[in-house]
């Protein structure tokens, strides 16, 4: 990086060596309301977190004392913690697969021109964009009614069968999934368009020239080009397919009983004052996840050399 | 191209209306549930409404929220639905400016000034996503305290913008670094200072990226309900999803719907002018520039 030139490449007055001090300075003065924003929201309280995971606070005791990770080698000898990460393994692939599977989908067919391509557009857009607040309310109290309703007998027995099938709180736990499905699948298909958008249609033309099958040239030219697209969409859905599930868990105080990480983190701390392990099992999955993250970085971030 | 056979034509036809139904379906129902009449939504056709009514939403605007159950002719308590409404407002598009001008301050910072390693800010940043928000709000309560921000709209003004922001920090600092330098050279050569460059050049071109930015940022923070829910305690403090989550929802079914419905529909309106615009500025984000 050599030091000679300002930002613009332009040799400015007062010597290019400070003004590239001053730049820098500026970028500083930029960047600090964000980080303020993060660091008090979330550096901070990620801190005590992970102190609090060290040690066994619980309101119930006087005085933490530091237990060092006792609360994680715990959990490792736990058979319910295996049956949680279990679930909340299956649960991530579940909708994570099945999110990508229509989302490309969506994609795909939004891809080319054709009459009343707005309004479909419209249509694949709006799970996403109708509040995930609200609609997750109205969604658990549709597939759960309340006794009065026309349709609630129907429900009843869905949920019963359900339920017999596979356990309490499978329904439950089922309607959140479908859910998480249902919206996030908007959302990767509303991403991979604005992917599939930025391909030149002359590469797609050349595409079918030269492959034999649709498939082939959707393994070999579609997905390649949207890697990127496709990284950053599993990750932020990754990152946000337990919402909902913790969403539903604090609707209904609890009623999901089959227990993810997150939700039964909120268990421990919540309903059995355990805050200590209670925070180590919320920080468990994070090293997995910033591993993810740091491989998926390669595919999505700006591929440019460095420079300034 | 050729045209196509009539069975593909049909076949595509289907399609779409399987993507159409299988979207707005959910969406749909509930709309039509909050148009109902007790008398219909016990005894009538669940997918359909014969005597569409504005009861519910009548009924949520004339509540203040004074009653507290055990009065009147039921059981059932009053919500002070128009303060939520406001709270609503106000929360939602302070949050959305906040993180708008926060994140393109800081994109600007990372894509155009480049400080030393300016990747690496920007993936850090990012990584803050992995962060699990389960227990967060335990010491996050502590932050607010401390800040005398307690019960107060203002917290949830801090709070909100952290959902979006590595996102959208994200997002604009590529598009910003993918600009070609020459843009901001020849307003610098002509001795305009760096701001002046900024706010008539490099902001303007950026607006399909500032436009997705925000309708990502108003998607994020429309789905929290957690964060709302334990921050605003008070009846009149809260905003909608917060304040639907207290209803007794066996009692006033109806009327959580209608609520659902009033606050959606602004937002979706919202989205849908600018979803173009959303898909454009992903692409421009992600792609476009030198």
């Amino acid at each position: 990086m050599p030091a000679t030139t300002s930002l613009a490449g332009v040799p400015r007055p007062g010597g290019s060596r400070s003004a590239r001090r001053r730049d820098v300075a500026l970028a500083y003065a930029l960047l600090s309301p964000a980080l303020a924003l993060l660091v008090l929201v979330l550096a901070y309280p990620l801190a005590w977190e992970v102190w609090v995971s060290l040690t066994d606070l619980s309101p119930l005791k006087d005085g933490p004392s530091f237990v060092g990770l006792e609360n994680y080698r715990r959990f490792l000898e736990d058979p319910e913690f295996w049956r949680t990460v279990l679930i909340t393994v299956g649960f991530a692939t579940a909708t994570c697969g099945a999110k990508l599977a229509i989302g490309v989908g969506f994609a795909l067919v939004l891809a080319r021109p054709f009459r009343g391509r707005a309004l479909v557009f419209l249509a694949v857009f709006l799970p996403w964009a109708y509040p995930a607040s609200v609609s997750v309310i109205g969604w658990y109290w549709t597939l759960s009614p309340p006794l009065p309703t026309a349709y609630s007998v129907f429900m009843g027995t869905l949920k019963y069968a359900v339920d017999s099938a596979f356990g309490t709180g499978a329904w439950a736990f089922l309607s959140v999934t479908l859910f998480n499905i249902w919206r996030g699948s908007s959302f990767i298909g509303i991403f991979l368009l604005a992917g599939l958008n930025a391909v030149p249609p002359e590469l797609f033309e050349c595409a079918l020239l030269e492959s034999k099958s649709a498939w082939q040239r959707f393994w070999h030219v579609t997905v390649p080009l949207l890697k990127p697209f496709l990284a950053l969409a599993v990750f932020l859905s990754l990152t946000t397919a337990f919402a909902d599930l913790a969403n539903v868990w604090m609707l209904t105080a609890g009623r999901i009983i089959f227990p993810v990480i997150g939700t039964h983190a909120y268990w421990l701390a919540i309903k059995s004052g355990q805050f200590g392990p209670a925070s180590a099992l919320a920080l468990i999955l994070v090293p997995f996840l910033l591993a993810a993250l740091f491989a998926l970085f390669r595919t999505f971030d700006a591929p440019e050399t460095e420079r300034a | 191209m050729n045209p196509w056979p009539w069975w593909r034509k049909l076949g595509h036809a289907s399609l779409l209306l399987l993507v159409t139904v299988y979207c707005l379906f959910p969406i749909y129902f509930m709309l039509v549930q909050s148009l109902k009449s007790a008398h219909e939504d016990v005894f009538g056709n669940p997918f359909i409404v014969l005597h569409p009514t504005f009861e519910n939403f009548q009924e949520l605007f004339e509540q203040r929220g004074e009653v507290h159950g055990f009065v009147g002719r039921t059981l059932r308590r009053s919500y002070p639905f128009l303060d939520w409404l406001e709270n609503t407002i106000i929360v939602f598009a302070g949050a959305v400016a906040i993180t708008l001008v926060a994140s393109v301050m800081a994109a600007y910072a990372l894509g155009r000034l480049q400080p030393p390693g300016f990747r690496w800010w920007r993936r850090v940043i990012f990584a803050s996503y992995v962060i699990p928000h389960t227990l967060l709000f335990v010491p996050l309560y502590q932050v607010i305290l401390t800040l005398h921000l307690e019960d107060n709209l203002l917290a949830l003004l801090l709070i909100y913008p952290t959902l979006a922001l590595p996102f959208c920090v994200w997002m604009l600092s590529a598009y910003f670094q993918r600009l070609p330098r020459e843009i901001e050279e020849s307003a610098l050569v002509e001795g305009a200072s760096r701001t002046r460059a900024f706010f008539t050049i490099i902001l303007p071109m950026s607006r399909p990226v500032v436009v997705a930015a925000g309708i990502f940022a108003l998607g994020a923070i429309a789905s929290d309900f957690t964060l709302a829910s334990v921050f605003l305690l008070d009846t009149h403090n809260q905003t909608i999803p917060a304040g639907l989550a207290t209803m007794e929802v066996a009692l006033d079914e109806l009327l959580a719907v209608a609520g659902i419905n009033l606050m959606s529909i602004p937002v979706v309106l919202i989205c849908a002018v600018f979803a173009r615009g959303y898909v454009r500025g992903l692409t421009a984000a992600m792609v476009e520039g030198a």
